[in-house]
């Protein structure tokens, strides 16, 4: 039962979105805020290198040096958005050709590969990793198994960050202004919130997002460190958070089917269908569907009901409305 | 207490400084990071110099990998000129790369002009044709061009894998026992190989030419062209170009198509002058859709600036390779691309606006 | 209550501006109920009582009501980190009952009409308990009832106590409704004196620095030709897909100014859009010079010669990055002398720039200035020497006064006239009813998409004018 061909592919789909999801989170709580960050795979990268470098370092019980190693991954995410957060806020740069520096200068050509390198770790498999939480005749039940049971303590957690930031943004005072400095920062800004120091906060943890998404990569899914292996992760998160209409249980949905269409070519060649397409085919799946998604989003009445932060983008300059 | 204050007039100095402290700055930005691994910055840097312009042989191979950075470059200018934010230059690279070499293999018989000729018009065909997805569906549909044409990216790489690792296509090569262990594509026939020059050791490949007639019709077209006109109107306000009734949705197509061509151009050219077969792993791992947006951002979207920033950035990425190894930092040219990128960005704002700094007062402030 | 009057330009909304603590004095001090105070932010200020209804309204239009209101707030229902949305909205609920403001604090603000949303911004502020209030322009937007009423609710809140600064650029407003008026102009306090004892025409001398002329009415009958644009049940849908211009009607001839009045966002705009071909209307036709367009295409509404002076002047009227000469041949660029086939011709471009700068005396150092740098004047010369150049047949003006001082409404006044004695019919879409009594040879008033009445333009007074802006017959 458990070894049905959907099961496994939805268990796994969660495993495999959950970077997806970590990422998406992210970048929804930056462009709520009004800033677009094209940088999230470089964040990611950069999260991935530094949380495995973590590991293999610090000299701890297997709990102690993955929590450490995950907020590691935090922080660099975090200092990257935080690049980005000065150039588009501080210095009013344009905000896609920043973002787009962001994955340069921090992907695979760049800094994550130059860490990765430096800090030797490419030989070796990670000290320890994230395992499933949950005893394993838990773990047999049927069907909720390998889905609910079957997870890592990343998948738990990304479920808690959904509720979190959903009930952020929507129930607390925070959220509201949150929402008002994306969508108008200028009346935000004359009810006396500090438009850059949100846009600072929210880009900074959106990183920090990105690189807890890296070390998902590095510490459980992969895991040990690969120069570029987000392969593309990052994009696709920015993607869902359109394809989500900017809400965080829309997100997890979205992360999940993008996650079972990545696992899909794999569970067919294990089981060797003879109808099985080429694996190229079901991997396309995800980027074909996101184009697809987007062109429905972008439709007149979709983007009025659900529309993006209307500031979303621009520099808020006080003195040029 | 800092101010920022947009320039009324803009100096022309400031336009030639604050690019050359940006990079200055850039490079300072880049020795810090070098002595915080450990590596010594000034003998790093000579290295890198020496690789990419100074050595034996080495300014041939910066032309290399110039000639594709030009190339993506300026589909990168041409579009972003629009405001139009292709970042699909590397999957229409590859696009172009297929449609040249598969058109290389079915006319091969030709006479080499011919075949050359067939292989520059079925590359640029191929760019624009992908590009077009993009174009068409942010011109009716308004969907935006930045997601629609990276995913566009990640499709056409999977394309190509599957043309040379997943199936016998037409392209891959299937004769003897070593291509059915390390699939490859097919060896194009001789006369696609595009013609180059050697003046005093140096080669140039009749791509780096091709790229140069490219940037110089590119800038005609905008600069002495009604519909260079209509891209520079629209670019700035396409309110503006609407009430001025010009065909907005159309040149948003033409443009996408226009900057896809050039990137297939550039895919055509890797066939031809380089590589001789459609090559997925050493494509894919060049990065140079990626990277052209830098040379474009860094050119400020200027054709001719393209090919001196292509030329700049390609002997840097050669002297990457060149020196890729134990005692080499990897890496190094992303971030240093990266570096000068956010510095010539942020220093942008010097050049727009005024800072000043004042210092808070009790009382009455004095005027800075 | 104390008025605050210049004209366009004269610094009024900077001074203000810097009261409320978004900008920052280059020099001086602020005193407070004799106090000195120093603003960084915003927030200083609202802390400090000091509130500001800006001309254009500063909220969050996917936000409710009371989600506006409560924004940034952090006393009170405001503080805690968790929203109670039902006790602010009881709160605002009573706040507006007090003040007979009456809105509705679940509505969203896209869903309210400009007059509610301002009632919002002035809860918003009481809310606040702000001493001081500054209202900039508050009656650009409203019917001459509507101000009314908005001087009733100024009056109930100077009898609680509070302190009103009244932005205007209207000499009969603060006639009206102040105790003092402060003069500036071009940055500096002119003047300061009682409001009853003021003569308007000495205010507005003070205003301008010399003296003007207040309202001058064209004069004689003229001869009117044929008709030359003729609108036929013409409708058309607004931004958010919903009907904006309903049936309307109306026909232009030669030589005449027929003037659409009415509260802004009320169609006029979208109107003025489909007339010049931005906008594809849903059913009705045009008919220009006897032709008929098949709509929705501007350049078949430039060839047919129709000139459009939009309400946007620096975006759409003008592209701003673009240099001025650029700008002089937006229309023109497809046609001869300006492109040659498919090239431009860019020394006969300058020419072309050149001579127009000068005949419509547009200040700029040169025709390569980017526009942008151009100061609304100027800006509009520009955008009046390009639609002049391409002889129309009829000219549509969208409010094309808005923001200009009194020197350059005076010019672009003589231009639009000057226009009509050549034959030109011209559609004049404007907010203010003295610019439309002063030019207008027919009025037609517009509500809620539809031309609710025609008046003539030598008799119609502000109070029936008033009446037809407000919907009611």
């Amino acid at each position: 039962m458990n070894d049905a061909l959907l099961v496994v592919v939805i268990a796994q789909g969660i495993a495999y979105g959950t970077p997806l999801l970590y990422g998406a989170l992210g970048e929804l709580l930056a462009e709520r805020s009004g800033v677009l960050n094209l940088g999230v795979e470089g964040m990611m990268l950069v999260g991935a290198v530094m949380g495995f470098w973590a590991v293999q370092r610090f000299h701890a019980t297997t709990s102690v040096a993955l929590l450490a190693a995950v907020g590691v991954a935090a922080l660099a995410g975090a200092a990257i958005a935080a690049i980005h957060a000065f150039l588009v806020i501080t210095l009013r740069a344009n905000q896609i050709v920043s973002g787009l520096a962001i994955t340069i200068f921090a992907g695979i050509a760049g800094l994550s590969s130059y860490l990765g390198n430096d800090l030797d770790l490419a030989t070796s498999p990670a000290r320890h990793q994230f395992q499933e939480v949950f005893p394993s005749s838990w773990q047999d039940l049927p069907v909720v198994g390998p889905i609910i049971f079957g997870q890592s303590i990343l998948v738990y957690a990304s479920w808690v960050c959904v509720v979190l930031v959903g009930l952020y943004l929507s129930r607390t005072r925070l959220g509201l202004n949150v929402r008002a400095v994306g969508d108008s920062p200028a009346a935000a800004d004359a009810m006396g919130l500090n438009v850059s120091a949100y846009r600072y906060a929210h880009t900074l943890v959106g990183g920090a997002f990105a690189g807890v998404a890296g070390a998902t990569f590095s510490l459980s899914i992969t895991p040990q460190w690969i120069a570029g292996l987000t392969a593309g992760a990052g994009w696709i998160a920015i993607a869902l958070v359109v394809f989500s209409f900017w809400r965080p249980t829309l997100c997890l949905v979205g992360a999940y089917l993008f996650g079972a269409f990545s696992y899909l070519p794999f569970a067919l060649q294990a089981r060797d269908y003879s109808w099985a397409p080429p694996p190229e085919l079901s991997q396309s799946l995800p980027y074909l569907m996101t184009i697809v998604a987007l062109v429905l989003v972008s439709s007149r009445a979709a983007r009025l009901r659900f529309g993006a932060p209307a500031a979303l983008g621009r520099p808020y300059v006080r003195e040029e409305r | 207490m800092i101010r920022i204050e947009r320039r009324l007039e803009q100096p022309r100095w400031l336009t030639v400084v604050v690019p050359v402290v940006s990079i200055a700055f850039a490079f300072l930005l880049a020795t810090l990071v070098l002595l915080a691994t450990h590596h010594p910055p000034l003998h790093t840097f000579a290295r890198l110099f020496q690789a990419a312009f100074i050595d034996n042989g080495a300014l041939t191979e910066t032309l290399v990998s110039a000639t594709p950075l030009a190339f993506t470059g300026l589909c990168a200018a041409v579009a972003f000129r629009m405001n139009l934010f292709n970042i699909g230059g590397e999957g229409q690279l590859y696009a172009g790369a297929i449609t040249g070499a598969a058109v290389a293999l079915l006319v091969g018989g030709a006479p080499s002009p011919v075949v050359i000729v067939a292989m520059i018009l079925a590359g640029a065909a191929g760019g624009a044709l992908l590009a077009a997805i993009p174009g068409v569906l942010r011109a009716f549909f308004s969907t935006s061009e930045i997601i629609t044409s990276l995913m566009l990216n990640y499709v056409v790489a999977l394309i190509i894998d599957y043309l040379i690792f997943g199936s016998h296509s037409y392209l891959r090569d299937s004769s003897g026992f070593q291509a059915s262990v390390f699939p490859q594509g097919k060896t194009l026939p001789d006369s696609a190989t595009w013609p180059s020059w050697t003046i005093h050791g140096l080669v140039i490949p009749l791509g780096a030419l091709v790229a140069v007639a490219v940037a110089a019709a590119v800038w005609f077209l905008y600069a002495r062209t009604r519909f260079g006109f209509e891209v520079q109107v629209i670019g700035d306000s396409a309110r503006a170009g609407r009430y001025a009734g010009m065909r907005t949705r159309r040149k948003i197509v033409a443009v996408m198509c226009l900057s896809g061509a050039i990137a297939g151009l550039g895919g055509a050219s890797q066939d031809g002058d380089f590589r001789h077969q459609l090559d997925p792993r050493g494509l894919i791992q060049a990065n140079y859709g990626y990277a052209g947006i830098v040379v474009a951002a860094l050119a400020r979207y200027n054709p001719f600036a393209v090919l001196l920033v292509a030329f700049l950035l390609g002997g840097l990425q050669n002297a990457g390779y060149t020196l890729q190894g134990a005692d080499f930092p990897n890496g190094l040219v992303g971030v240093l691309q990266g570096l000068l990128l956010f510095c010539v960005l942020g220093g942008e704002l010097f050049i727009r606006y005024r800072v000043r700094i004042e210092r808070r007062h009790a009382t009455a402030t004095e005027p800075a | 209550m104390h008025a605050l009057l210049g004209e366009n330009g004269a610094g009024k909304t900077t001074l203000s501006n810097i009261l409320t603590g978004l900008y920052h004095p280059d020099e001086g001090d602020i005193r407070l109920w004799g106090e000195h105070v120093e603003f960084h932010s915003p927030r200083d200020a609202l802390e400090a009582g000091v509130a500001m209804v800006h001309q254009h309204f500063r909220l969050v239009e996917p936000f409710t009501v009371a989600e506006n209101i409560v924004l940034g707030d952090h006393r009170d229902v405001g503080r805690t980190f968790l929203l109670h949305t039902r006790a602010i909205e009881r709160r605002v609920a009573d706040l507006s009952e007090r003040y007979g403001l009456a809105v509705e604090p679940r509505a969203r603000i896209w869903q309210l009409s400009v007059g509610e949303q301002q009632r919002v911004e002035i809860v918003k502020a009481l809310y606040k308990e702000a001493r001081i209030l500054i209202l900039d322009e508050p009656t650009a937007v409203l019917t001459p009832q509507e101000s009314r009423q908005l001087f009733g609710t100024i009056r109930a809140m100077a009898e609680d106590g509070r302190t009103i600064i009244f932005i205007s650029h209207k000499l009969h407003e603060v006639k009206a409704i102040a105790d003092r008026v402060t003069i500036l102009r071009r940055g500096r306090t002119v003047a300061t004196l009682a409001a009853a004892e003021a003569q308007r025409r000495s205010l507005a001398a003070l205003m301008v620095g010399r003296e003007v002329e207040l309202v001058e009415r064209r004069s004689g009958p003229r001869d009117l030709g044929g008709t030359c644009l003729e609108l036929d049940r013409l409708s058309a849908d607004g931004d958010r897909g919903l009907p904006a211009v309903k049936d309307v009607s109306l026909g232009v001839r030669s030589g005449e100014i027929v003037a659409i009045a009415g509260v802004a966002g009320n169609g006029q705009r979208e109107l003025a859009e489909a007339v010049a071909g931005i906008r594809t209307p849903t059913s009705g036709a045009i008919h220009v010079g006897g032709r008929k367009l098949k709509g929705g295409d501007a350049r078949e509404a430039i060839s047919a010669g129709i000139a459009y002076v939009p309400e946007d002047r620096l975006g759409t009227g003008v592209a701003p990055g673009l240099s001025v000469a650029d700008n002089v041949v937006l229309k023109s660029y497809r046609r001869p002398p300006a492109s040659r086939g498919p090239f431009l011709v860019l020394s006969k471009i300058r020419e072309l720039a050149e001579s127009l700068m000068h005949r419509y005396d547009v200040r700029a150092s040169g025709p390569d200035v980017p526009a942008r740098q151009l100061s609304g004047g100027n800006l509009q010369k520009v955008v009046l020497a390009r639609e002049f150049s391409g002889e129309p047949v009829a000219l549509v003006a969208a409010s094309p006064t808005r923001g200009l001082d009194v020197a350059g409404i005076q010019t672009v006044h003589a231009y639009l006239r000057e226009a009509a004695e050549r034959g030109v019919g011209v559609l004049l879409i404007s907010e203010d009813l003295d610019e439309i009594r002063a030019l207008a040879d027919r009025i037609a008033v517009m509500y809620e998409g539809a031309v609710v009445g025609e008046r003539d333009g030598e008799t119609a007074t502000v109070e029936e004018l008033g009446l037809l802006m407000a919907g009611g017959e």
